[in-house]
């Protein structure tokens, strides 16, 4: 082809149009591939994943030592006590136990997931390919909702598994004939995939890393702390009680086996809800940011 | 074919880009010149949809970009060096771009090829040099072949090889019928380089013109004349409809007229040269002093140089 158009690197010879290029309308499944194919082309995303299975694990096993140590510890102990003992460090309360810090190692990658695109400037290439914005950024919600939810299964799963030998032998393992059980994991799976949406939502409206991440970190593990030691110290003020069980944290966790011991709680389902509620807030407030202002 | 009309974007109280109109033609390779900070930049992130124009509107082969269906098919732009994540390699980043639109990885690789990026195409984007950022900036630019494509200062921090090869292939694309719309605050890149040229200083079209035309008209040449005197034979040559600078007290620069002239009509008035000296102009000091301009006076000249510019643009058309 013509000469004036060779990479000097290489000597190539083809012009920029060799022959008919075919390129296709933008749909929301290119859009959802294209965001698939980013997300698995980052070793951030390597690094919290696979640090999620290993805090999950991790925890698990953790938990399932201290409570073969406490069965040992129940050995001839009346069976009210061993049952009130169960209760405490049952099968599920021992598979999800990493559960929260899990869910802040996920929130890290929704939120990269924006924020480093805004960082590196990635986020104008991205727009200049997709420039109804929305599609790009509903697709990022899409792939980091299946990832974190088979994540989350995943290492469930891997948890049950490793800690099956410690926990058969005293009967205290996940009994999957029990629907409070099963409906306790899975919403295990609901919590840490809501937490990982909620700092994608956050990294679009705040479009800085650290900045998202802290603020995170602050709404589900500074926040609820400060909040409960003012529930012990203030018991007289009912209205500290109703911002503890409204929290993201607190909500949301009500629906897994490790709900934590307050007095006033949401029920388990409307408690997800309201996170829910959190999430979808955050991501149209996102959404609503990306659609109108400069990139 | 990018047409702008009443494009306007303002950033606070600072106002980038003022009331521009202009439109770039396809078939040819169109010049977008101007200092630092003019508002090139601006613009051209206005026409791909990236910034939202305070008032006027952009569009591109006759629709707003966002209104495209296919846009990377519609327009390739090389905006400021690396918009591009640096964990990512140069090849995942070019296929997650075509993903988007469909497009094979066949042509990923072609793109690659075309701009010599074979050895970094599986390397980070992260340890690029400027050099390899903007080849991977204009690869993918080219990914969907598009009918037009704007390239923001895309020699900047390219080897000399790099730069002929930008050249070569803004021509080319341009001799295909596309539009190429190229930035660059170097005169002597767009005189190289483009057919036609958009002059921007402080968001406002100072020139609009074919590169020859701009040439002869910037390229005037002034005599400069030291006398004690000066003000004397100012007076004198603006009666023959001469231009006068006022360098210092002394030294005046005379445009309109030739050494010649000057010298004989001092002699006639009886006038004590100290200095007569034709200075030729180069292309970048008629642009420097074009764009100075407009840095340094209002209204008044820029209402001038308007003038000038729909001129210029009513003889294109």
């Amino acid at each position: 082809m013509s000469a004036t158009v060779t990479a000097p690197a290489s000597g190539a010879s083809s012009g920029p149009t060799t022959e008919h290029t075919p390129v296709r309308n933008v749909t929301f499944w290119r859009v959802l591939r294209s965001e698939w194919i980013k997300l698995w082309t980052l070793r951030s995303t390597w690094w919290t994943l696979g640090a999620t299975v290993v805090v999950m694990v991790g925890f698990a096993l953790m938990l399932a030592f201290v409570s073969q140590f406490l069965a040992d510890q129940m050995e001839g102990a009346s069976p009210e006590e061993q049952a009130a003992m169960g209760g405490m460090l049952g099968g599920p309360a021992v598979v999800a136990a990493g559960f929260e810090m899990a869910a802040l190692v996920v929130a890290v990658l929704g939120a990269l997931m924006i924020t480093g695109e805004y960082s590196t400037g990635m986020i104008r290439s991205t727009f200049a390919a997709v420039p109804a914005r929305l599609p790009a950024f509903f697709g990022k919600a899409v792939v980091l909702i299946l990832v974190t939810a088979v994540l989350t299964a995943v290492s469930l799963a891997l948890s049950w598994l490793v800690t099956y030998p410690l926990l058969n032998p005293n009967d205290a393992t996940v009994d999957f004939g029990d629907s409070d059980q099963v409906r306790a994991l899975f919403g295990t799976v609901l919590y840490v995939t809501l937490v990982a949406l909620f700092a994608l939502g956050l990294g679009a409206l705040l479009r800085h890393t650290a900045g998202a991440i802290f603020t995170v970190v602050a709404i589900f593990l500074v926040v609820p702390v400060i909040v409960q030691v003012a529930t012990l110290a203030a018991t007289q003020l009912e209205w500290i009680g109703t911002v503890n069980k409204l929290l993201p944290s607190v909500a949301g966790a009500q629906i897994t086996p490790n709900a934590g011991a307050f007095p006033d709680v949401l029920d388990p389902w409307v408690g997800i809800g309201v996170l829910a509620g959190y999430t979808a807030l955050v991501l149209v407030g996102a959404a609503t940011r990306l659609k109108l202002q400069d990139a | 074919m990018i047409e702008a009309r009443g494009l306007m974007k303002r950033y606070g109280a600072k106002t980038a880009v003022n009331d521009v109109t202009f439109t770039v033609q396809p078939g040819q390779v169109t010049g977008f010149l101007g200092p630092n900070g003019a508002g090139k930049s601006t613009t051209m992130r206005m026409i791909v949809g990236l910034d939202r124009p305070t008032a006027g509107s952009v569009t591109v082969n006759g629709k707003p970009y966002t209104a495209h269906r296919r846009p990377l098919a519609e327009v390739g732009a090389l905006l400021d060096a690396k918009a591009v994540h640096t964990g990512r390699t140069a090849r995942n980043h070019l296929l997650a771009m075509a993903a988007t639109h469909g497009i094979a990885t066949k042509r990923v690789d072609e793109v690659i090829e075309l701009t010599g990026l074979q050895s970094v195409a599986s390397k980070r984007v992260g340890g690029f040099s400027l050099g390899m950022g903007q080849r991977l900036g204009i690869a993918a630019a080219l990914l969907g072949d598009p009918r037009t494509l704007i390239l923001d200062e895309p020699v900047n921090g390219l080897d000399p090889e790099g730069v002929l090869w930008v050249r070569n292939i803004a021509k080319y694309l341009a001799s295909e019928g596309r539009t190429v719309f190229l930035s660059s605050h170097l005169m002597s890149e767009v005189a190289l380089t483009a057919d036609h040229v958009i002059v921007i200083g402080r968001g406002r079209i100072l020139a609009d013109a074919p590169v020859a035309e701009f040439v002869d008209g910037a390229a005037r040449k002034t005599v400069r004349v030291r006398s004690p005197q000066a003000t004397e034979l100012a007076d004198l040559l603006k009666a023959k409809n001469a231009e006068i600078d006022d360098v210092e007290p002394g030294l005046i620069e005379v445009r309109g007229t030739d050494a010649v002239t000057v010298g004989e009509l001092a002699a006639a008035s009886r006038i004590v040269l100290h200095e007569l000296t034709p200075v030729a102009s180069t292309l970048e000091e008629a642009y420097m002093s074009l764009t100075a301009d407009a840095v340094e006076y209002q209204s008044e000249d820029l209402a001038h140089v308007a003038a000038a510019t729909s001129h210029t643009e009513g003889s294109k058309a």
